[in-house]
């Protein structure tokens, strides 16, 4: 059972933080976003950069909701489309099986590509 | 009994991973319950999709197809959607926060130890109310292999993912994970195909058929409740938005190294889920024609097993019954195992002091729990108790997690209240949707749906609270500091 290297307890910083943080109130944790740079202007810049990405959260969400509400409005709104068929299908359930799973992923990759941007932008001005 | 082998080798290959996975890492309590931060993003993904593809995809949704009709295939769009919410509003900050439950995070947002607690009990309820599906469906694809009795399946299922925890922890359970979502992929999608090809051109024709029933409407109509579009819509945002809020799903993105590899995971869990939700259609789709009888009053959720002996007989066909067992069992075994550890996790360190022997004990007794309750629950369908689970996510953390990372008004008070309400309304409506009976028209479907008005709800009350209050000065750099690029962060 024993010999062999000791084991020794490795955490990433985040782990350690997580771990002591029940002791100690939040606020002595948080180091200001940036730091040695004048306080001030780093404020000022992560302030930018949240508002920067809650424009963009909020646009997917938007676009989310468009693509489900609107798909499914359009499937109740034109119940002929049951009786369209493609690819052997009725459009409509190959509409609610297919279509949406490739758009979802589009608005996810446009999303982390732009918020991705977005702190790119930040760190190299 | 090929399907009981093919369970029991399942079992033993996944535990032989946990083994491997043990030696790689010993268990430190933090790193039993979230693993190394050096799991590699692509078996992350993987792993997540392995957890998330649970019983209610498996075996629920074929089920309700053929219950409620193609309408029931909402589920898997919204179930899929919630990834999209969780890559632009949740793991990127998540994971910044370094928290990683999340009662872990409203602590580290909130400065508060009652919120923590309060957290740690809704964790209980959602996960408590996740299981007891995926039991469900585990006893009873162990009665259709074996011929055991329901209650022997289940208290089988619930000692063999006890053990496989007990000896593991997270760290194995990323690659056991991973396994599982292939095997539940390979063992839905190449028998689907096979059935497929089998059923003939008659039957395949008599699949597409379009009849004027409500069954052929591709809109959600609970029980001809009526209404169909608020039913749609209504499990729409329990899906997509508990996705966002699921305790288990939340502490994997912890095991991504920074905040643009959990984005990119999340995004590539989209990709392996639609990839797998083409498959289970299948199965409802030829279940109306070759098990009618099941949708008059049988148990539709043991479509997905039933119906290979129905289309292939003989030998072919009892092997085809293994691999879907096999696969159905593989999403019960790694969802319950996340949602054990996700339990386990609240038990023990957040509802007091954490350490590896506390925690396996919580482990065992949240499977216990889980047993207990799943035994009466035999006649409750996968799919709409697991459609609770995400529809108090959905009331609960959702707001809490979206608020706290995107709006530095929130204040302990706020999300208390906001919690409060969420988890009573939810659980209350599925409750009376459980014990009542309101007939047809817009109270059973808000009743048997409550995200249409319980998320309202919930995020209107903790608003309203916290606008009544004042955050602590320090709640901007703690909101800010979630959106910071890591310093040392890849960047090309």
């Amino acid at each position: 059972m024993s010999g062999g290297p000791r084991r020794v307890r490795v955490t990433s910083p985040q782990t350690r933080i997580a771990l002591t943080r029940r002791h100690r109130p939040a606020q002595h944790l948080l180091p200001p976003p940036q730091q040695g740079a004048d306080d001030e202007q780093a404020v000022e810049a992560a302030r930018a950069l949240f508002l920067r990405q809650r424009r963009l959260a909020l646009r997917t969400l938007g676009l989310l909701g468009a693509l489900l509400l609107g798909l499914s409005g359009l499937l109740a709104a034109l119940p002929a489309l049951d009786r369209v068929t493609v690819l052997g299908f009725p459009a409509s359930w190959l509409l609610l099986m297919a279509a949406g799973y490739p758009l979802l992923l589009v608005l996810a990759v446009t999303h982390v590509r732009a918020a991705e941007r977005a702190e790119r932008g930040r760190r190299e001005p | 009994m090929t399907g009981l082998l093919a369970i029991g080798l399942l079992v033993v290959a996944s535990m032989a991973i946990g083994v491997y996975g043990v030696r790689a890492t010993r268990s430190t309590t933090p790193d039993f319950l979230v693993a190394s931060q050096g799991v590699a993003p692509g078996w992350n993904a993987m792993a997540i999709a392995g957890e998330y593809v649970s019983a209610a995809s498996v075996l629920g949704l074929a089920g309700l197809m053929l219950k409620d009709g193609i309408g029931s295939l909402w589920y898997a769009v919204g179930f899929t959607a919630g990834y999209v919410v969780v890559a632009a509003l949740v793991a990127g900050p998540m994971r910044r926060s370094g928290a990683y439950t999340v009662p872990d995070f409203a602590d580290y947002r909130l400065g508060s130890q009652a919120i923590r607690k309060l957290c740690a009990v809704i964790v209980l309820v959602i996960m408590w109310l996740y299981l007891v599906p995926q039991f469900k469906g585990a006893g009873m694809v162990l009665h259709l292999v074996s011929g055991t009795p329901y209650w022997v399946g289940v208290v089988l299922a619930g000692a063999v993912v006890t053990v496989s925890i007990a000896a593991g922890g997270m760290r194995s359970a990323t690659y056991v994970q991973g396994f599982h979502y292939l095997v539940k992929l390979l063992f839905i999608a190449v028998p689907a195909v096979f059935l497929v090809v089998h059923a003939g051109e008659d039957a395949r024709e008599a699949a597409l058929r379009v009849d004027p029933s409500t069954w052929s409407r591709p809109l959600l109509d609970v029980e001809d409740a009526g209404h169909p579009l608020l039913a749609t819509w209504s499990v729409l945002l329990a899906t997509t938005l508990g996705a966002a809020g699921l305790p288990h799903v939340i502490m994997r993105f912890h095991t991504s190294a920074t905040a643009w590899t959990a984005r990119r995971v999340a995004v590539g869990v989209i990709v392996l889920l639609g990839l797998f939700y083409l498959f289970p259609a299948a199965y409802g789709l030829l279940g109306r024609v070759f098990t009618p009888g099941l949708g008059d009053g049988g148990d539709t959720d043991t479509v997905t097993i039933v119906l290979p002996g129905e289309i292939v007989p003989g030998t072919w066909g009892a092997l085809l019954t293994a691999l879907v067992a096999t696969g159905a069992f593989a999403a019960f075994l790694s969802t319950s195992s996340g949602l054990l550890m996700a339990l386990a996790g609240g038990l023990s360190h957040d509802l007091s002091r954490a350490s590896v022997p506390r925690l396996r004990g919580a482990v065992a007794g949240g499977a216990l729990v889980a047993v207990l309750l799943s035994l009466p629950a035999r006649a409750v369908d996968i799919n709409v108790a697991v459609g609770w689970a995400f529809a108090v996510a959905a009331s609960t953390f959702c707001p809490l997690l979206v608020l706290g990372i995107w709006w530095r008004g929130l204040t302990a008070t706020g999300a208390a209240a906001g919690l409060a309400a969420g988890v009573v309304s939810a659980t209350g409506a599925a409750l009376a949707s459980l014990l009542t009976d309101a007939g047809p028209g817009w109270l059973v479907v808000l009743l048997a749906h409550p995200a249409a008005w319980t998320v309202p709800f919930a995020f209107a009350v903790m608003v309203a609270v916290s606008l009544r209050g004042t955050p602590p000065e320090w709640a901007e750099r703690a909101v800010l500091r979630l959106h910071a690029p890591e310093p040392g962060a890849r960047c090309e």
